[in-house]
C-alpha cells in the first residue's frame, strides 16, 4: 500500500469515524439517562435521510433538510417517548422491547412512502468538490463531515459539561430517581432527552446521506449495526465512549475493508470480542447493573 | 480453641478497600470445627463485608481464607458451595415465583449436577425438600409461592435452603433481622437445635440470640477485631463497652 | 384428563400433523396450506430454540437468527463443497457449524444480562450478518446461495412438497419433545433458577456461566436445524436469513405466543405466519405493510398482554373458573 493510500484510508476513516459519533452518540445519550438501548435508533437514522431526501426534492437545499430532519425526528421522539415508553417507566428491558416495535413500524412506514428502490442524495454546492492534497485528490464532503464532528463533539462537551441543562444530562445519567426526588421534572427531562437522541440519529442520517446512500436495510446496516458496535466498544452512556468508540471503529472498519474486503467485518468482530473478554464495560465505560 | 479441634475456617490478614473506604483491615480468626460463632460489632464495622469475602462473593484486597485447611481465596461463590459452605444473605435471596418445596428442590439438586436432562427430576429431592421444610417449621406450606410466604416464613425457608446443601459450614447474615420477638425466638431455636458437627458463623446484632446460640464471639470496630473470646468475656470487656456506646475514636 | 388419555391424544395429534398433506389432499390439490404450515413449524422450531433462553433462562438473545443462518448456509455449502446431499451428512454439517458458532459467541456474551446481553447479542449476529452478506465467494453474498441440494435418505428424495413436509413435521415433533423434556428436568429447572435469582444459584453450588453457555449452545444448535430446513425448503439461503429482521421475527413470536411456555412459541408461529401469509393477501398489493402490522401487534403485547397469548389465554381460564 503506498503511502497516499494509506492516507486516504486514513482521512476516509476518520470521516467515517466521524459520521459514527454523531450516530452514536444519540444512542449513548439515552441510554445513559434512560437506561434504554433505544433500538429504533437506526430507524431513526434512516428516516432523518429520508426526510431529508423529500426535503432536498422540495426545496433544493441541503442545508434545510440539515435542519428540517433533526427538528422532524425530534417530533417523532417527543411522540413516542410519552406516549410508549413512559407507560413502561422502570421496565428498562421492556422499553428496549418496546422499540424493536416502533423500528419496524418506523421502516415498514418509510417503505410504503417511500418505495423501496436505492435512492442517493448528492452533497451539497460547494461541498461537492474535491480538492488536492498530501494524499491525492480527496472529496470535500468527507472533510466537511469530520469538521462537522469534532465541532459536535466539542459543542456537545461544552454544554455538558458548562450549562445548567449539560448538569442535569449528567446528573440524570449518575440517577435518575435521585433528580426526580429533588423534584426536577423527570418526565420532561426524559422526553427531550429521547427527543434529542432522536434528532441525533436524523442529522446523522442527513449527514451520511451523500456518503452511504438511502437505500432500504439502512437502518441496520450501517445504522444500529455501528452504534452498536461503537457504544459497545467505547462504553455506554458517556460522550468521551462515543468518542472513544467511533474513533477506533470508524478506522479499523476502514482499513479493515481495504485489507480484508469481503470479510472486512471480521475485524470488527475481532475488536468487539477483544473488549468483551477484556473490558466488558467498554473501552471508557462504567459499571452499570442493568436487568 | 478447644483442644484438639481443628480449625474450619482459618482467615488471615484479611483486607478488603472499596475505593478510598477500607471495610477490613487485617481481619485475622479461626474457627473449629462445630463450633458456634458470633460476630458482632457496630453498623459499618465490617461484617457483611467478612461474610460476603467468605462467600466468596467478593475478593479481598489482602489476606487468605481457608477452608479446612485448603486456600480458598481464589475460589468462586459456586467452587465454595461445593465444598460444603452454604449462606444465608442479610436479604431475603430466594427464587420467588416458584414454590418453597421447589425452592428447597434446588438446593438438592445442586448437589447432584444440574445436566440430568431427560427425566423430571426424581422424587426423593422433593421427598428431601419436603423433610427439609418440617425440619424448620414449614410443614403444610410446601406449595405455597414464596411470594405468598410471611417476612418470618421467608427466613425460615432461607435456612431449609442452606441446610439442604448438607453443608460442612454455614454463614448466617443476620438471621434474625426485621423479626417479630416470636419469629426471632422460632429461628434461634431452630439454630440452636441444629447438628452440632456443623460449624455455623452468624452475624448479629440481637444479644440475646447471641448469648443463646454463640460459643466464642468475635467483635469487629472498623474493620478490625477488637475482641475475641467467649460469650461472658466479650461481655465483660471495656472496650466492647466503649465501641458500643460510642466511647471509643470513631472516623466518620 | 388421565395421563395415558393425554398421551394418546397428543400421538395423534402428533400424527395428524405429520401426515397432513395425504389425508388434506382431497381439499388442498395446490399445496399452499401444505407450505404455509410446513414454513410455520420451521419458524416453531426455530422459535422453540430462542424460548429456551428467553423464556426458560432468562437470556432475551436479538441475534438468534445468526445460528439459524449459519445452519442454512452450512447444510447448503456442505452439501454443494462435500458433493453429497445426504441429509445426515448435510443436516449434521448445520448442527456442527451453528454449534460452533453459537460457542464462540456464547464465550463473549454469556457474562452479560438483560439489557447488556440483548445488545450483544444483537450486536454479534449483525456482524455474522454482514459477513455473509459481504463474502460473496462462499456465501454468495447479497445475491445469496442458490442451487441447495435436494435433501436425500439413501435413494429417497425427499424435496418432494409433501416429503419436504414431513420431514419438517417430524423435526418440529422430535424439537418439541427435546424442549419440552429439558423443561421438566432438573437442567430446565436449573435454568429457571437462573434467571430467576443467579446469585443464589451460585451460592448454592451451580456454575451459573456454565449452565448459560450450555443453553445458548443448544438453542444455537436447534436454530441451525431449523435454519437447514429452510435451505432445503427454499433450496436457497438468503443473507436475510441471518439478519436482524429474522432474530426479531422469532423474539416476537415468542413474546406473542408466550415466553417459558411449550405452547406458546407454537401459538406464536402459528399467528406470525397467518399475519405474513394472509395479511397481504387481504390488503390492497400496494400497501406492504405486514411488518408494521407485527410491530404494531407486538408493541400491544409489550404493553399490554407481556405473557403472550398463553398469558391471555391462562387468566381468561382463571376468570372462567371463578365465576
Amino acid at each position: 500500500m503506498s503511502l497516499e493510500l494509506v492516507f486516504q484510508q486514513a482521512l476516509n476513516g476518520l470521516s467515517f469515524g466521524a459520521l459514527l459519533f454523531i450516530l452514536a452518540s444519540g444512542l449513548s445519550l439515552v441510554f445513559g439517562m434512560m437506561d434504554v438501548v433505544n433500538l429504533a435508533h437506526g430507524a431513526f437514522y434512516m428516516l432523518g435521510a429520508y426526510v431529508a431526501l423529500s426535503v432536498v426534492q422540495l426545496t433544493g437545499s441541503f442545508w434545510l433538510a440539515m435542519l428540517a430532519a433533526p427538528l422532524a425526528l425530534a417530533l417523532v421522539g417527543l411522540v413516542i417517548e410519552p406516549l410508549l415508553l413512559r407507560r413502561l417507566r422502570g421496565r428498562h428491558l421492556d422499553q428496549v422491547l418496546l422499540t424493536i416495535g416502533v423500528s419496524l413500524v418506523i421502516v415498514d412506514v418509510i417503505g410504503q412512502l417511500w418505495g423501496r428502490e436505492v435512492r442517493s442524495l448528492s452533497a451539497p454546492p460547494g461541498l461537492d468538490g474535491s480538492v488536492t492534497l498530501i494524499g491525492g485528490v480527496y472529496p470535500v464532503y468527507r472533510l466537511f463531515v469530520i469538521a462537522f464532528g469534532i465541532v459536535l463533539a466539542a459543542a456537545m462537551a461544552v454544554v455538558y459539561r458548562r450549562t445548567k441543562i449539560g448538569m442535569l444530562v449528567r446528573a440524570g445519567v449518575q440517577d435518575a430517581q435521585m433528580l426526580a426526588a429533588l423534584g426536577v421534572d423527570t418526565n420532561r427531562l426524559f422526553a427531550s432527552t429521547f427527543a434529542t437522541g432522536a434528532a441525533l440519529a436524523g442529522l446523522a442520517g442527513v449527514i451520511a446521506a451523500p456518503v452511504f446512500g438511502v437505500q432500504p436495510g439502512m437502518d441496520t446496516d450501517p445504522g444500529l449495526l455501528y452504534s452498536l458496535v461503537v457504544v459497545v466498544v467505547g462504553g455506554l452512556g458517556t460522550l468521551s465512549g462515543a468518542v472513544a468508540g467511533s474513533v477506533l471503529i470508524g478506522p479499523a472498519d476502514t482499513f479493515g475493508k481495504v485489507l480484508f474486503q469481503d470479510v472486512a467485518l471480521a475485524v470488527i468482530f475481532a475488536i468487539v470480542a477483544l473488549v468483551l473478554l477484556l473490558k466488558p464495560t467498554g473501552l471508557l465505560g462504567r459499571i452499570r447493573v442493568v436487568r | 480453641m478447644a483442644a484438639g479441634a481443628r480449625a474450619v475456617i482459618e482467615v488471615r490478614e484479611l483486607r478488603r478497600a472499596f475505593g478510598g473506604v477500607v471495610a477490613l483491615d487485617g481481619v485475622s480468626l479461626k474457627i473449629s470445627e462445630g463450633e458456634r460463632r458470633a460476630i458482632i460489632g457496630p453498623n459499618g464495622a465490617g461484617k457483611t463485608t467478612l461474610i460476603n469475602i467468605l462467600a466468596g462473593e467478593i475478593p479481598p484486597t489482602a489476606g487468605v481464607v481457608r477452608l479446612a485447611g485448603q486456600d480458598i481465596t481464589r475460589l468462586r461463590s459456586w467452587q465454595r458451595a461445593r465444598l460444603g459452605l452454604a449462606h444465608v444473605y442479610q436479604r431475603t435471596e430466594l427464587f420467588s415465583p416458584l414454590s418453597a418445596r421447589e425452592n428447597v428442590a434446588l438446593a438438592v439438586g445442586a448437589r447432584r449436577g444440574p445436566y440430568r436432562v431427560f427425566r423430571a427430576p426424581p422424587r426423593s429431592e422433593y421427598a428431601e425438600a419436603d423433610a427439609m421444610l418440617e425440619r424448620v417449621g414449614l410443614a403444610g406450606r410446601e406449595a405455597v409461592l414464596v411470594r405468598a410466604l410471611s417476612h418470618g416464613e421467608r427466613r425460615q425457608l432461607e435456612l431449609a435452603v442452606a441446610l439442604a446443601q448438607r453443608p460442612r459450614v454455614l454463614l448466617l447474615d443476620e438471621p434474625t433481622a426485621g423479626m417479630s420477638p416470636v419469629e426471632t425466638a422460632r429461628i434461634t431455636e431452630l439454630v440452636a437445635g441444629l447438628d452440632r458437627a456443623l460449624t455455623i458463623l452468624i452475624v448479629e446484632h440481637d444479644m440475646d440470640v447471641v448469648f443463646r446460640l454463640a460459643d466464642r464471639v468475635t467483635v469487629l470496630h472498623e474493620g478490625r477485631v477488637i475482641a475475641d473470646g467467649t460469650a461472658a468475656e466479650v461481655r465483660g470487656d471495656v472496650r466492647v463497652h466503649d465501641v458500643y456506646l460510642g466511647k471509643a475514636v470513631t472516623v466518620a | 384428563m388421565r395421563p395415558l388419555a393425554r398421551w394418546t391424544l397428543v400421538a395423534l395429534a402428533a400424527a395428524a400433523l405429520v401426515t397432513f398433506p395425504y389425508w388434506s389432499a382431497p381439499w388442498e390439490s395446490t399445496r399452499f396450506a401444505t407450505t404455509l404450515l410446513r414454513d410455520g413449524l420451521i419458524l416453531a422450531i426455530f422459535a422453540l430454540s430462542l424460548d429456551l433462553l428467553v423464556g426458560r433462562a432468562g437470556m432475551p438473545s436479538l441475534g438468534h437468527a445468526a445460528f439459524f443462518g449459519a445452519g442454512a448456509y452450512a447444510a447448503g455449502i456442505a452439501g454443494q463443497r462435500l458433493g453429497t446431499d445426504q441429509l445426515p451428512v448435510t443436516l449434521g454439517a448445520a448442527a456442527l457449524v451453528a454449534a460452533l458458532l453459537a460457542l464462540v459467541i456464547g464465550v463473549l456474551v454469556v457474562r452479560s444480562e438483560g439489557i447488556f446481553f440483548l445488545m450483544l447479542t444483537l450486536a454479534l449476529a449483525q456482524i455474522v450478518f454482514a459477513i455473509a452478506f459481504q463474502w460473496t465467494a462462499v456465501t454468495g453474498g447479497s445475491n445469496g446461495l442458490s442451487g441447495v441440494g435436494r435433501p436425500m435418505l439413501a435413494t429417497l428424495d425427499l424435496s418432494s412438497p409433501d416429503l419436504m413436509y414431513v420431514l419438517v413435521a417430524i423435526a418440529f415433533v422430535l424439537s418439541a419433545i427435546v424442549v419440552w423434556g429439558l423443561a421438566r428436568s432438573p437442567y430446565g429447572r436449573a435454568l429457571v433458577g437462573v434467571r430467576e435469582n443467579e446469585r443464589r444459584m451460585r451460592a448454592l453450588g451451580y456454575d451459573t456461566a456454565r449452565l448459560r453457555l450450555s443453553a445458548f449452545v443448544l438453542a444455537g444448535t436447534i436454530a441451525g436445524i431449523a435454519g437447514a430446513l429452510s435451505a432445503y425448503s427454499t433450496r436457497f439461503v438468503s443473507a436475510q436469513d441471518a439478519g436482524l429482521g429474522n432474530s426479531v421475527r422469532a423474539f416476537v413470536t415468542v413474546l406473542v405466543g408466550g415466553a417459558g411456555t411449550l405452547a406458546g412459541p407454537i401459538a406464536g408461529s402459528a399467528l406470525v405466519s397467518l399475519i405474513e401469509r394472509v395479511v397481504p393477501s387481504l390488503l390492497p398489493v400496494e400497501l406492504r405493510i405486514s411488518e408494521a402490522i407485527l410491530g404494531l401487534m407486538f408493541i400491544a403485547f409489550v404493553l399490554f398482554a407481556r405473557q403472550g397469548m398463553v398469558g391471555l389465554g391462562r387468566s381468561a381460564w382463571l376468570r372462567v373458573r371463578a365465576r
